[in-house]
């Protein structure tokens, strides 16, 4: 129920709005109803993207792989793993962890979370506010971006030094 | 042979947990040596996709059989597609049933519950069911927060001038990009949310550079989960990533500006 915190919030500061200055907090939610309003389009498209997405890919098959290729195929596997991987991050971690101890490569491990940043089934939104042409360069140089980072922190880290602690 | 038993507790003396998603511990039995090992379960605290962690883990472990109290058609369904076998409708502590198990007494008992596995890729009722609820679920998580970041902009709006604005941005393509970095870098969440306050600032006249340097940092850094991440990841990789991400995806936003603006003209 965390995630209810920070609307609630909002709702307060909106109680406080209202008592104090009226007009202001009325202005707020008219502009806020318009956002919605706008987006109303896209969030069905991005619902229905979800699920046909749901369909066809299963995270739990492509983490699998992560970290055991190596060379190309390793950065394709973590690039998609990544994209696909839905969910907040901290419920990742977990499970990177646990990857690593079985050998994924920095590499991997760094590509993943870049990727992150790419979701197909948000693209109607980004669209929407944006326009197609730039979503597509964005999205290139976010997996340029993400693969580079992959390379330098797979360089820079390496697997022994960096494992928190050792003591098992 | 690898088992994995759902449990309440970390040893042999524990319940077996009835729900395979949400169990506090996997544990992962070898059968022919007996050694086991008990692995708290990333799913234990019933949050979304609790039930595919808990596959990933057996999947990672290479579990060729679970037992467990109950586990959902989903979950059973990327068990066996993955070649696990899974036995259910279980109680009693785990050892009793590591006893069972090697005594073949399970296999024989529950033969109907165990599903052919991997039935290739047809779409049936059943699955098209499962993915438009997991879309539910997906979206019903994202929901709360996006509500809360427009009714802020709402408050945003009524408050805050295109000249305010301007007077912060300096209009330079360099500063503007590193202070959109700086800002997505702090804040993090859902993507979906930077797009909206990415696209709302563009409507103030906040540019272009800034904007994009915003959205791609906000995923791609995460100063408020440096913490989680160092104690998953260790300290030097969760620092040095971040480091790094921020260096070269601050470099990419104005690469994707500067190339975007060259295409539009």
């Amino acid at each position: 129920m965390r995630m209810l915190l920070f609307p609630a919030l909002v709702l307060v500061a909106y109680g406080i709005l209202f008592a104090v200055m009226p007009d202001k907090a009325s202005m707020g939610i008219k502009s806020s109803g318009n956002i919605i309003l706008n987006m109303l389009l896209p969030l069905s498209l991005v619902f229905i993207l979800m699920m046909v997405l749901n369909l066809f890919l299963k995270p739990a098959q492509i983490v699998k792989f992560l970290g055991r290729e190596a060379g190309i195929k390793g950065v394709i596997l973590s690039a998609a793993a990544g994209i696909i991987s839905a969910g907040p991050i901290y419920a990742w971690y977990p499970l990177l962890k646990d990857l690593r101890e079985k050998g994924a490569g920095n590499t991997f491990l760094a590509i993943f979370l870049g990727n992150r940043a790419v979701k197909p089934f948000l693209l109607p939104i980004m669209i929407s506010y944006f326009g197609w042409i730039y979503v597509l360069i964005l999205t290139v140089f976010t997996l340029l971006g993400s693969i580079l980072v992959g390379y330098f922190v797979g360089a820079l880290v390496k697997v022994e030094s960096s494992l928190p602690s050792r003591g098992k | 042979m690898k088992i994995a038993i759902t449990a309440d507790g970390a040893d042999l003396e524990a319940k077996v947990a009835q729900k395979f998603g949400t169990a506090e511990y996997l544990l992962i039995i070898d059968s022919d040596s007996g050694n086991f090992q008990a692995v708290p379960n990333p799913g234990a605290s019933g949050q979304r996709g609790a039930g595919v962690q808990a596959v990933v883990l057996a999947i990672s472990k290479d579990v060729k059989t679970v037992l467990t109290g109950w586990c959902s058609p989903a979950v059973r369904h990327q068990l066996t597609a993955n070649g696990i076998e899974v036995i259910s409708g279980l109680s009693g502590t785990v050892g009793e049933l590591v006893e069972r198990y090697r005594k073949g007494d399970l296999q024989k008992g529950v033969e109907a519950e165990v599903e052919p596995a991997a039935k290739g890729r047809r779409i049936d009722k059943f699955t098209l069911l499962q993915a438009a609820r997991s879309a539910a679920r997906q979206f019903a998580s994202l929901l709360p927060i996006l509500i809360g970041v427009v009714l802020l902009i709402g408050i945003f709006n009524a408050f805050v001038s295109e000249e305010l604005i301007a007077s912060i941005l300096s209009g330079n393509p360099m500063l503007d990009t590193l202070w959109g970095a700086c800002f997505g870098s702090i804040l993090a969440g859902n993507p979906i949310n930077s797009y909206v306050i990415g696209g709302e600032l563009l409507k103030y006249g906040v540019s272009l550079f800034a904007v994009t340097a915003f959205i791609i940092t906000w995923v791609t850094v995460g100063l408020v989960q440096l913490p989680a991440e160092i104690a998953a990841l260790g300290r030097k990789f969760a620092l040095v990533r971040n480091a790094i991400s921020f260096v070269l995806f601050t470099a990419m936003a104005a690469l994707t500006v500067v190339v975007f603006n060259l295409v539009t003209g």
